[in-house]
């Protein structure tokens, strides 16, 4: 009697399991990126946190002298609220909503008015004649229970990091996302490519934690016009000399 | 033996919960992305886009505030929110909707500048831990298959329209959204409430069509400069 009671609820449970169609890879949520003081005692690190030595060092010589003639603070969109790109937010800011659908991937970053939303497209590959935008055309694969994320499209407007390493619209970007640690953390080892810009390509890797919390409003714009104000005394000069050095 | 019995209890005990949860109806698939429709088409039925939020019946004290308003200053000129009330019935907008697993319905702008994200929290009340916010919090909750979307905890930096007028931290909004004619349509249904700036509640209707185009990557310029 006890093996047919066994029976029914093996069954039972087989059927339930089988009706209940959950996507096996759902990493939905909110991450943040995780500091080396966490992660050392879990066996993981971020790799290449000085990002701006490692781009430096690789950067053409067109490349290194625009990046010195350009100013910091008056080159910079992100500074007053504006796009500048998913090059730098990721490794060093690293907030990010996780959002699957059927086709493709939204990442929404907390920074929305600068990083903005990422859409890596699942079912197709980049279209022809793409036009270059901030955050470019992403697609993506899976290797297994890896996402292989690869974009291009960029236009040449953004910072590769906060030095102002420039890049071209030649830009390529790989992507390989993954949960570790039974999802508590998510993993990205980014390869960044451009033939035009860089003498060689520079990786990084980083992990972000699941967030148990909501992720808040993050408005950029409360101090847009102080900020504006500021720049139009103090930095229009510098702003004029860098384009002029363009 | 006794453990049989318990066993059999358990199932079904398991099987009237499981057919509990089925018999619920489930909620309507809104994923997707959507492009409004314009206020000259006529849909089936003869649903058409009404009201908008520059006819809000404005009280007498909203309507002296608004004339000290430099309208060169509306934050749709500057790529700043302009919150939903406004924002929803934008011309040319073009939304996403992702229900997510994880309790909350996200609502993504192409404009994002000024429509930027909108989390609906449909597995929880109202907060009362968080400051005024651009974009408010947003609680839901299906009725059959209308999501009704309550929202409250506004700033005061968006305004109500493109005149200039002004509304208070006592603002609040309730929309109702479903899908109709066979999914290819969102109904949006908004209902404004303040009582110091509006003499009373106010609504309008907009109509949004399932778009099978992807959401683009849409960068403000400013307007105003």
């Amino acid at each position: 009697m006890r093996n047919i009671c066994l029976g029914i609820f093996i069954l039972s449970a087989c059927a339930f399991a089988a009706g209940n169609d959950v996507p096996t890879k759902d990493w939905t949520g909110f991450y943040t990126l995780s500091r080396d003081k966490e992660l050392g005692p879990l066996g993981l690190k971020n790799v290449n946190m000085d990002l701006d030595k490692t781009i430096i060092a690789r950067l053409q010589p067109w490349a290194k002298a625009k990046m010195e003639a350009t100013s910091g603070d008056a080159d910079d969109t992100g500074a007053v609220c504006l796009p500048d790109g998913i090059f730098r937010n990721p490794p060093f800011a690293g907030r990010f909503l996780w959002l699957p659908t059927k086709d493709h991937i939204t990442m929404v970053f907390h920074e929305t008015n600068t990083a903005g939303v990422r859409r890596i497209y699942l079912n197709r590959p980049h279209p022809r004649n793409l036009l270059p935008t901030w955050n470019g055309d992403a697609v993506g694969k899976w290797d297994g229970d890896t996402l292989v994320v690869d974009t291009i499209g960029f236009n040449d407007k953004s910072w590769l990091m906060s030095a102002m390493e420039p890049h071209t619209e030649e830009t390529h970007m790989i992507e390989r996302m993954r949960t570790v640690k039974d999802g508590a953390y998510f993993e990205i080892v980014t390869v960044v490519e451009d033939r035009h810009a860089l003498t060689s390509a520079y990786t990084y890797t980083r992990y972000y934690k699941k967030q148990k919390d909501e992720i808040t409003e993050n408005i950029c714009g409360d101090e847009i016009q102080e900020w504006k104000d500021w720049h139009n005394k103090a930095l229009k000069p510098q702003l004029e000399r860098a384009k002029q050095v363009k | 033996m006794r453990d049989c019995f318990r066993f059999t209890a358990f199932l079904l005990f398991a099987a009237a919960q499981f057919a509990a949860a089925q018999s619920k109806p489930t909620p309507p698939d809104i994923t997707g992305v959507y492009e409004i429709v314009s206020d000259k088409t006529v849909l089936p039925g003869g649903l058409k886009n009404s009201g908008s939020p520059s006819a809000v019946p404005l009280s007498a004290a909203a309507k002296d505030q608004m004339k000290s308003v430099d309208v060169k200053t509306d934050p749709a000129l500057h790529c700043q929110p302009v919150g939903p009330f406004r924002m929803t019935a934008r011309e040319e907008n073009k939304i996403e909707v992702i229900p997510a697993t994880n309790g909350t319905i996200v609502m993504l702008f192409e404009d994002l500048s000024r429509g930027v994200m909108r989390t609906i929290y449909m597995a929880r009340g109202h907060r009362t831990d968080l400051g005024p916010l651009w974009l408010g919090d947003s609680v839901g909750k299906w009725e059959g298959d209308t999501l009704v979307v309550d929202t409250n905890s506004f700033n005061d930096q968006t305004w109500l329209n493109e005149e200039g007028a002004q509304h208070g931290d006592a603002f609040h909004l309730i929309e109702r959204i479903r899908p109709i004619l066979g999914g290819k349509y969102l109904e949006y249904k908004v209902t404004a409430e303040d009582p110091k700036a509006l003499v009373k509640p106010y609504t309008y209707t907009r109509y949004y069509e399932r778009s099978k185009t992807e959401i683009g990557q849409d960068n403000c310029v400013e307007d105003g400069e």
